[in-house]
């Protein structure tokens, strides 16, 4: 039987962290949509004592513009609201396409961005696009607020940079950039997590790549992104060989487990050629647009 | 341990008083403290679809949501979904066309097309899957609910 006694709903963020940092460690978490949270209570895989709900955190709410342009997707934005907002176009676009690709409708209505990257889950959607949009994490502690990029924020499996008593409050994106982005995900069935995904953000200005960003999901303990291979990707202007070699370079640096999806063996032969398939298609949407 | 919580939820348009631990669902507060069945248990982690309700109109998992974290938000179930005890379209295109074999994934079909159809009184099929596509069926019949879905968008055209 759980021993949890009492449910919080603060108004602001500052409340939520005295919560949190008021209660007795692993035993006081923070409540989102519920969608993973809920289910391992369920199941008797967590035991708190307290929950702290986000739900009543106006700040976290909904996704703004900031006065340079660039977009604030507050901690509690739903997936489905992420899968429909018209401003992640461009170079932004690999969020929104993400987003759209989580689970069903049902999930999407519940899940959290802040949620989502919390919990960590290596084969999850958001975290190889926000690597490869090189958005920022926005973190609310009781030192107050700092920023983590993408990049650093996932460490390991289901571990992120969030200290004791921290939470996510946002993601930041700088402003958008003309070029696309895409995300690619190979499933079982339709709605399930990865077993391989590549999400890609291009900024592509007169005829020239100005910026490429590629990561990979599903195949290690975070998502997996190297310089060297948006260095190629950029400097050969996304060309076939580029894109042959950076799939290559990942495919080494892969570090995928055998699951109930897949074998290790498989995910490291599939990354190249899911990696080939994104640049041809954005060679494709280039050549049509740009 | 476990002390009870109160919360009073808005469900089908009434004011409910909830009294069940901290950790009850809302598919937990429906069926055990409401006595309101029509909304089922599949898997309880959110997977199958059975539990699915509206919130402020949108979907929802019951065995996902706290019961005490439901606040002002208003629940709508199965049972509420024809009004006045009658049937809605959407029910009344699933009996008509046999879409309903066992019956235990209705309520969550029920409800996901209910929503559908009030967004879009047109879907077409790509949007009857879609919306469909965090549903069940155990007894795979499919291809009658969306052609039932078909019928009921083809008659509002
Ligand atoms: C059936 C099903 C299928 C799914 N399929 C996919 C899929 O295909 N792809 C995919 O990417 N995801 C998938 N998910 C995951 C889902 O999209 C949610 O993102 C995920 O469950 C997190 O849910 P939540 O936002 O409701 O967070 P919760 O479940 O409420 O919380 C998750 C964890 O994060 C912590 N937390 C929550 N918010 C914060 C915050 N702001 N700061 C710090 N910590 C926080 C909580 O304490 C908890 O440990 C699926 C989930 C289900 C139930
Ligand atoms: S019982 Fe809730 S989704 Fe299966
Ligand atoms: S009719 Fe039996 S589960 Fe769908």
């Amino acid at each position: 039987m759980s021993a949890l006694a009492r449910l919080h709903r603060p108004a602001t963020v500052e409340e939520a962290v005295r919560l949190l940092a008021g209660g007795d460690g692993e035993r006081t978490r923070l409540l989102a949509g519920g969608a993973t949270l809920v289910a391992m209570l369920n199941a008797g895989l967590v035991d708190p004592a307290e929950l702290v709900s986000l739900a009543a955190v106006d700040e976290l709410r909904g996704i703004g513009t900031l006065p340079d342009g660039g977009l604030r997707i507050g901690a509690m934005t739903r997936h489905r609201e992420t899968a429909a907002d018209v401003r992640l176009a461009g170079t932004l676009a690999v969020l929104r396409e993400a987003a759209a690709r989580i689970a069903n409708p049902v999930v999407r209505n519940m899940g959290t961005i802040g949620g989502s990257i919390s919990f960590a889950d290596p084969a999850a959607d958001y975290p190889p696009a926000l690597v490869a949009a090189d958005a920022a994490v926005e973190i609310a502690g009781p030192q107050g607020r700092r920023r983590v990029p993408a990049r650093e924020f996932f460490v390991d499996w289901y571990a992120t940079a969030l200290g004791p008593n921290e939470m996510v409050t946002a993601i930041l994106l700088a402003p958008r950039a003309p070029g696309l982005g895409s995300y690619d995900k190979l499933y079982r069935v339709a709605g399930d997590y990865a077993i391989v995904s590549v999400a890609l953000s291009v900024a592509w200005r007169d005829g020239a790549c100005a910026r490429a960003g590629l990561a990979v999901g599903g195949c290690g303990p975070r998502p997996l992104h190297l310089d060297e291979a948006d260095e190629l990707l950029r400097a050969g202007r996304l060309g076939a060989q580029a894109a042959r070699r950076a799939g290559e370079l990942l495919a080494a640096a892969a570090d995928p487990l055998d699951d109930v999806r897949a074998s290790a063996a498989y995910r490291r032969r599939v990354i190249p050629r899911m990696v080939e398939r994104a640049l041809a298609a954005a060679r494709d949407e280039l050549s049509r647009t740009a | 341990m476990n002390p009870k919580l109160h919360s009073v939820l808005t469900i089908n348009g009434e004011r409910r008083d909830v009294l069940a631990p901290a950790s009850a669902t809302l598919l937990d507060a429906l069926r055990s403290v409401l006595g309101l069945t029509g909304t089922k248990r599949g898997c309880n982690h959110g997977v199958c679809g059975a539990c699915t309700v509206l919130l402020d109109g949108k979907l929802a998992r019951a065995c996902l949501t706290l019961a005490a974290d439901v606040g002002e938000r208003a629940v709508v179930t199965i049972e509420g979904i024809g009004g006045n005890g009658g049937l809605s379209p959407v029910q009344r295109a699933l009996v008509e066309h046999g879409a309903i074999q066992c019956g235990f994934c209705t309520p969550g079909v029920v409800i996901a097309l209910s929503e559908l159809f009030a967004r879009d009184p047109r879907p077409d099929r790509g949007a009857i899957r879609g919306a469909l596509s965090g549903n069940l069926c155990r007894c795979s019949g499919y291809a009658k609910i969306v052609e039932a879905a078909e019928r009921l968008a083809g008659e509002a055209r």
